[in-house]
């Protein structure tokens, strides 16, 4: 009971304290619904396919800044003030920070998720609900492997390092992954690199659950989405391991 | 989990702890028992974070033991009932005073009300600030409130003080000594000596991760026998520890410090050797004049035997 109402009030207080930061804020759920109702619902009027292929897109863009940055930026911020340090010797049980900034990341792109399918639906977006369901909770589920890359980039570079380079992989994730564009008219090496992005095989996972492509290959998206998310943990751990050595 | 009055709360025991290539501890000694506090002085680098750090489970010893409460340091147990203000740590900007307190509160099985938490830290008024807005000394009063908001059996300071104004530092004081009343261990280190001399009732002196001295503030006093004579002189070291009856020099800014057992026969021989001798006062020794000397001199003492006994 103490454990569980620990995990929640750090959760809690990881939430206001992101909800207090702007420069958090916009680019994890302004910017995803931006972009949506601009390019999925404005430049796309009328064809309801187009929104609907990229609401299947979209929700996990909207899991990746989130997760990227509620990670990466913010927990290399709070190692170099030392607060994680405190944390450690504070009587937190064994991941209770963790588990708060993964809670408060989730429930940021729980938000960001429901708002785009409100959008999409707004814009006529249709499905039969285990449909919606399946779309909006893969979105949610995509924020574990990308705090996982995240925390990678929190624990091993300095705050001033760990922004710049979640700004690129949060980039690249989503170009090479085909959120933005779609693959077919970008040039053949890009699908190459989105082979090995998670972002990739999320994406195509999304479209088949939204029903906008045919279920196929499935194994092979889910192996390599977990090869991406062991080596990331493995990662992680020994990165944390390492600074509480 | 309880330990009677006279088992050590915290201990270390033939620790040694390697940083990097230089030896940080190199078998160290300390214990602190319930309503004891212990101020750890030395020099930079002479092992007082690394102790601290082995404390609070941080760092683990290379060899011997630490532990805390007869248990591993690690233990959440055990830290449950430690608090802990680090030296340089830092808060979150975005969050409140109380929202921050309320936090590590919920940490703790039995935390400490949270208006005794703030009332006892000096943050009355300061509740619905963000942390980020406060000034150095009252992010220090903040840190102070998170290290006592479960109460703790066993409190650690690392330099409490740094960056707060005169009434902050007696306001924390007087916390402290509460915390002490009230039956806690507390381990405090710090560079101002007469913070080390208000609060505790015991010193480590420490150097190159050993410890050279371990005391009452006054045995560490009387370790340093008579006094102290400061003044501006053109003699040099050598010259000034061949006068009369001297014990100890050393140099602070442009002034020497010249420790000895008789003023009279040492200052006759001082001002017959140098006419210009200047800013000259005599004073008996201070706890800060005894550490100085103390380290100086570094190898453990040969009273220290007797004086622990």
């Amino acid at each position: 009971m103490h454990t569980l109402s620990v995990y929640i009030r750090e959760a809690r207080a990881q939430i206001v304290s992101t909800w207090r930061t702007p420069q958090f804020i916009i680019p994890s759920v302004a910017l995803p619904l931006l972009f949506y109702g601009m390019m999925g619902l404005g430049l796309s009027k009328g064809r309801e396919e187009i929104a609907h292929m990229m609401l299947a897109n979209y929700v996990i863009f909207a899991s990746i800044a989130p997760a990227m940055f509620g990670f990466g930026a913010a927990v290399a911020a709070e190692r170099e003030a030392k607060l994680i340090e405190l944390k450690q010797i504070a009587p937190l049980p064994a991941g209770g920070y963790l588990a708060g900034r993964l809670i408060a990341a989730l429930v940021l792109v729980g938000v960001a998720i429901g708002l785009l399918g409100a959008l999409a639906w707004l814009g006529g977006v249709r499905m039969v609900p285990w449909r919606w369901a399946a779309t909006l909770g893969l979105g949610l589920a995509s924020a574990i492997p990308f705090a996982l890359i995240g925390l990678n980039v929190g624990l091993r570079f300095g705050s001033q390092g760990a922004t710049a380079v979640a700004n690129l992989l949060f980039l690249s994730l989503c170009l090479f992954g085909g959120l933005w564009v779609p693959l077919s008219i970008m040039p053949k090496w890009a699908g190459d690199i989105a082979e090995v992005t998670p972002s990739y095989h999320l994406g195509q996972l999304s479209q088949m659950l939204s029903g906008m492509q045919p279920m196929a290959d499935v194994p092979h998206h889910l192996s390599i989405l977990a090869a991406i998310s062991i080596a990331a943990m493995i990662g992680a751990w020994s990165a944390w391991r390492r600074q509480a050595a | 989990m309880s330990s009677r009055p006279s088992e050590p709360i915290a201990m270390l025991r033939q620790a040694v702890k390697r940083r990097g290539a230089a030896l940080a501890l190199n078998g160290l000694d300390l214990d602190i028992r319930p309503g004891q506090c212990v101020a750890l002085l030395g020099p930079n680098g002479a092992g007082k974070s690394t102790s601290v750090a082995l404390l609070t489970g941080r760092l683990r010893p290379d060899a011997g033991t630490a532990s805390l409460f007869g248990g591993d340091p690690r233990d959440v147990a055990a830290r449950g009932r430690m608090g802990v203000m680090l030296q340089e740590a830092g808060l979150p900007r975005t969050l409140t005073v109380r929202e921050q307190v309320e936090l590590f509160r919920g940490y703790y099985r039995q935390p400490r009300p949270l208006d005794e938490t703030l009332r006892l830290a000096g943050l009355e008024g300061l509740e619905r600030r963000r942390c980020g807005a406060l000034s150095g000394g009252q992010q220090r009063r903040v840190q102070f409130a998170l290290a006592i908001a479960g109460r703790p059996d066993f409190l650690v300071l690392d330099e409490p003080t740094t960056g707060m104004d005169i009434d902050a530092r007696r306001g924390l004081w007087i916390a402290v000594r509460a915390e002490i009343a009230r039956g806690a261990a507390v381990l405090l280190t710090t560079h101002h000596l007469d913070e080390a001399e208000a609060l505790a009732d015991r010193i480590v002196v420490i150097d190159h991760g050993q410890v050279i001295a371990d005391g009452t503030p006054e045995a560490i006093k009387s370790r340093v026998s008579g006094v102290a004579i400061r003044c501006r002189t053109r003699l040099s070291d050598a010259e000034l520890s061949n006068l009369a009856r001297v014990t100890g020099v050393s140099r602070d800014g442009g002034r020497v410090m010249l420790l000895t057992p008789s003023a009279p026969a040492t200052l006759r021989e001082l001002l017959a050797r140098d006419e210009t001798v200047d800013d000259l006062t005599v004073a008996g020794a201070s706890l800060e004049d005894a550490v100085t000397r103390l380290v100086q001199a570094g190898a453990p003492a040969p009273t220290r035997q007797a004086e622990a006994a």
